[in-house]
């Protein structure tokens, strides 16, 4: 129970702090700014992944350290890196700016780590608005006449009356059981948890991640925002953020306990819903960005199916698929920010020919799309098979039937994007896309992710389970 | 981290020189073509090698599982990688060896984009190999998507008629069959409390009751009942099979439909004996109805390709027919039909891909006399024709007796019904034949050269397969016969 445990959090802070001097310091070159930030964020991994086995209680028992945090920091710093090395061309923003970009990315990284370390409600409120406001900002950034704007406002419009919803929920849990900690709530939860003031309580709270995952109906603003906000910023928006906001639904799910026949049933009803609305939605869609951002809310109904089983093989199944989730997506945006040009906006025909520019960002997309639809051996299909496992478990056929037939679906539109970019003619000659060494290197390592992930989940999901095993109060 | 190995680990190796022919496939650069050939036609000339060892060294005077390789792979989930051989999947490992490499050595004169062709054409191999061998609902699974995927892409690219629909139809509907089977395949997981995706433990009869069975069942039979081209479920096949480049037609029609085909008898069989007793009258109506309707619909085409998948269609009914009858000799026609099959319809497509490659048409009307132009590449359609009408001397022969006999038993109306539509199948390949090889020569085409030797090897090696079997069938049914026999006697207990 040392302040070094706490590192990972020093080093977002550190790396805030640095481009905040930075920015004020004014026309510091755009080179020097990004190596910066990667040797950062790489320190932040090498923090975060040292700190995995850190332990304790801090601040008066409002910020918890255990497995299932540390872990979830480990994926967030990554999370932060892999955006940072997609910024060595950050076209989309003015270059004065790049520096307010790190540290608006940095700050919010901490936020969503001070997310999945609190155990109380009020701490989980004020990290969030942390994450949420410099997110707000990094949508703005983007240069040019565009959507941008509206987009940022949408964000902001929608996110301010989500926190007002969750506000009142917390209000209403704080009401009936008279504590704003979660373990203590905890307590309160598994005895009572069938009366309707913790079920709404409950309920709301949760609507303030629901919101953060664009789950249906808090979906709103993730078209808008992925297509108006820069392109490595919609990645960070796609990835980082999806992982905190799952784990902190995780720990707040666990905390209500099993066997909540109506509280299950409001979240069946969601994912169904949302996966539904998502896929259909996601059919018509010629931008990539609003395509992922529709993807994405069919996704949310994934990973909420493994947290509604309220099993430690749900929360693991579920952890394990926030990570896949964050590498395919990433897998696609990677090759969505190479491909656009100058940080424009890239449409599904804007793939055409991309086998013959760079054969390794079309495989590369082809793998990240396929396992986003499910197919084996990736890391997609294994994520999905943990979760079902999970669900059906709990007698939830028709859960796992409606899924794997939105998951058909999705594939419509998924094999879209591999057919325009293995078989389309391009209508103009354009030029081969040249990739450096290190970048190369990224994307085989994304790569190989999703594949060996895929094949030898083994390590990665026990180590998903234990962090669940932290969650769950133990048998009286 | 035990690994239980008696002798030489065949089945790994056979998945193994796929792996490792993928890989050498990835790193050679795209120039050299001469050298992707190369690759590709000894890496599957091994794997057809160990698959021909394996049917041999396969030990006949012992039932049950051989060849067994267990490693634990998820243990929290009880998932292990686990292959075995036995009766029922030795024929379909052998015939995937064949088909693979023959298939390979039909494309020589691919000239485009060849190294991205044969790399997804090893992904679709290897998940067809780890099928058929695995022992591990887990991995029957991912073994069974990897095969589906590369499909999109290879008919996409390189296909001919109508591909980008085909592929696309083809590929959603296989998919949908196997969202399908997931939720079923967990289903019994979490059902049988054993913790375990272990075929053979979950197999053990009172896991399952009654119910659950029937209910498992007639999804899992709906789902690969897509692949293996059930009446009604079979628009895909034809639209598929026509619009594929030859060599994918050859796997797809001869070895990617018996993986349904496969999957029913290993997984549902297997696993929900009472479900198959419940549902085998539905499976015999709908395989009847399969046999009879594959050969109306395709006495009225025009396009090679598709009499070729309308066959198939029906042929596939043969094998559903020797399911749903729920004895030995029923299986074991099944499963030799489904060899036989595979190897017929290879070799169908891969001289109608000649031909095509040649003339530039498939259409039958504007062929003709093509047996005076090239008499051997007529000869290689021919036998396959001969095969397919189940002239004896032919393994089809055979297997379709044994069906029948079997049919004739169990379902008298609709075995009668599938023999005089099998008469009528005939005719139908007959009128292909004259159509197209022999009448009127068609002038545009009298320059066109002969198959050469090299490329008629692949043909060659099918129709001495189909001989081979056709005179000494009980080299495949004795092989076969250990796994049905005891199957259908543990059943009766």
């Amino acid at each position: 129970m040392t302040w070094i445990s706490l590192a990972p959090e020093w080093t977002a802070l550190l790396m805030a702090a640095v481009f905040l001097a930075f920015s004020m310091a004014g026309n510091s070159g755009a080179k020097r700014n990004f190596f910066t930030a990667v040797f950062l964020s790489a320190a932040g991994v090498v923090a975060a992944w040292s700190a995995l086995g850190a332990q304790g209680v801090f601040f008066s028992h409002v910020y918890q350290l255990n497995l299932f945090s540390q872990l979830f920091k480990v994926l967030l710093s990554l999370g932060l890196f892999l955006i940072v090395c997609q910024c060595s061309e950050l076209k989309g923003i003015r270059e004065r700016q790049h520096p307010e970009c790190y540290l608006l990315l940095s700050i919010s990284t901490l936020g969503t780590m001070m997310m999945v370390s609190s155990v109380d409600l009020l701490t989980l409120y004020v990290s969030l608005e942390v994450s949420s406001y410099s997110l707000y900002l990094l949508v703005a950034l983007r240069k040019g006449e565009g959507t941008h704007r509206e987009a940022s406002i949408k964000y902001l419009l929608t996110g301010a009356a989500t926190s007002a919803v969750m506000l009142f929920g917390l209000a209403l849990l704080f009401g009936a059981a008279a504590t704003t900690n979660i373990i203590e709530l905890q307590t309160a939860l598994t005895t009572a948890m069938n009366r309707p003031l913790y079920l709404l309580g409950l309920l709301l709270t949760l609507s303030g991640f629901f919101f953060k995952l664009a789950l249906f109906p808090f979906h709103i603003w993730a078209p808008t925002v992925y297509e108006g906000a820069p392109n490595q910023v919609a990645a960070y928006i796609a990835t980082a953020t999806k992982t905190a906001a799952a784990a902190v639904l995780v720990r707040l799910v666990a905390s209500a306990g099993e066997n909540n026949p109506h509280f299950v049933r409001a979240l069946v009803i969601l994912a169904i819903a949302s996966m539904t609305y998502g896929n259909l939605v996601a059919l018509r869609q010629k931008d990539l960005k609003r395509l992922f951002a529709y993807s994405a809310v069919a996704h949310a109904g994934y990973i909420l199916v493994g947290i509604l089983s309220t099993s430690e093989k749900g929360y693991g199944g579920a952890i394990f698929y926030a990570f896949a989730y964050l590498t395919m997506t990433y897998a696609c945006f990677l090759v969505l920010v190479k491909v656009a040009v100058d940080g424009g906006n890239l449409t599904v025909e804007g793939l055409a020919g991309l086998h013959r520019r760079s054969p390794l960002l079309a495989m590369t997309l082809l793998l990240g799309v396929f396992s986003l639809g499910g197919i084996p051996p990736t890391i997609g299909f294994t994520g999905k098979f943990l979760v079902f496992v999970a669900a059906l478990e709990k007698d939830l056929f028709y859960l796992v039937l409606i899924s794997m037939i939105n998951v058909v679906v999705s594939l419509y539109y998924y094999a879209l994007i591999v057919k325009a970019a293995y078989l389309t003619p391009p209508k103009e000659t354009v030029g081969a896309i040249v990739l450096s060494p290190a970048t190369t290197g990224l994307t085989l390592l994304i790569d190989l992710i999703i594949v060996v992930g895929g094949l030898f989940p083994g390590y990665l999901y026990e180590l998903a389970l234990a962090a669940t095993k932290v969650l769950v109060l133990p048998a009286p | 981290m035990t690994m239980e190995m008696a002798q030489f680990p065949y089945l790994s190796a056979i998945l193994l020189s796929c792996v490792v022919g993928l890989i050498v496939i990835l790193l050679t650069p795209p120039e050299r073509k001469g050298l992707i050939l190369w690759t590709s036609t000894i890496f599957s000339g091994i794997a057809m090698a160990l698959s021909v060892c394996v049917f041999f060294a396969y030990d006949k005077t012992q039932a049950g599982l051989q060849f067994v390789e267990k490693l634990p792979w998820i243990p929290s989930l009880g998932i292990q990688y686990f292959n075995a051989a036995d009766g029922f999947n030795l024929p379909l490992i052998l015939l995937t060896g064949i088909v693979h490499f023959t298939g390979v050595l039909t494309m020589w004169e691919l000239e485009e984009r060849v190294k991205e062709f044969f790399a997804f054409y090893f992904v679709l191999v290897t998940g067809v190999f780890g099928f058929f061998m695995s022992m591990d609902l887990f991995f029957t699974f991912v073994w069974y998507d990897v095969s589906l995927f590369p499909m999109y892409p290879l008919i996409a690219v390189w296909g001919s008629t109508r591909k980008e629909y085909g592929a696309m139809k083809l590929f959603l509907y296989l998919l949908a069959g196997s969202a399908l089977i997931l939720p079923v395949f967990i289903y019994l997981f979490a059902k049988s409390g054993l913790n375990s995706f272990d075929v053979v433990a979950l197999m053990q009869p009172g896991t399952f009751t009654p119910f659950q069975q029937r209910f498992a069942f007639i999804f899992l039979y709906l789902g690969f009942g897509i692949l293996a081209g059930v009446w009604p479920f079979h628009t895909w096949s034809p639209t598929g099979h026509a619009a594929a480049p030859t060599s994918v037609s050859m796997l797809h029609a001869g070895v990617l439909m018996k993986l349904g085909a496969f999957g029913i008898l290993r997984i549902a069989i297997f696993l929900c004996p009472e479900g198959w007793i419940y549902w085998s009258k539905v499976m015999a109506v709908l395989a009847t109805a399969g046999i009879v309707y594959g050969i109306f619909v395709g006495l009225t085409q025009m396009d090679l390709k598709f009499v070729i998948g309308y066959s198939s269609v029906s042929h596939m009914g043969i094998v559903g027919l020797g399911l749903s009858t729920v004895t030995a000799e029923g299986l074991e026609g099944a499963v030799f039909q489904m060899f036989s099959h595979g190897i017929m319809t290879a070799l169908l497509f891969s001289s109608v891909g000649y031909v095509h490659d040649r003339t530039e048409t498939k259409l039958i009307p504007e062929l003709g006399g093509l047996s005076k132009i090239m008499p051997v590449a007529s000869g290689y359609f021919i036998s396959g024709a001969l095969a397919g009408m189940g002239v004896p001397g032919m393994a089809n022969f055979w297997a379709e007796l044994t069906v029948f006999i079997s049919s004739l038993k169990v379902y008298p109306v609709l075995g009668i019904l599938s023999i005089s539509a099998l008469v009528i199948s005939a005719l139908f390949m007959l009128r292909v034949v004259q159509k197209t090889f022999y009448g009127e020569k068609n002038e545009r085409f009298a320059q066109l050269p002969d198959v050469s030797f090299g490329l008629g090897l692949p043909r060659m090696i099918l129709v001495l397969i189909l001989v081979l079997f056709g005179f000494f069938p009980s080299i495949m049914l004795d092989v076969i016969r250990t796994s049905t026999i005891p199957f259908m006697a543990g059943l009766a207990r």
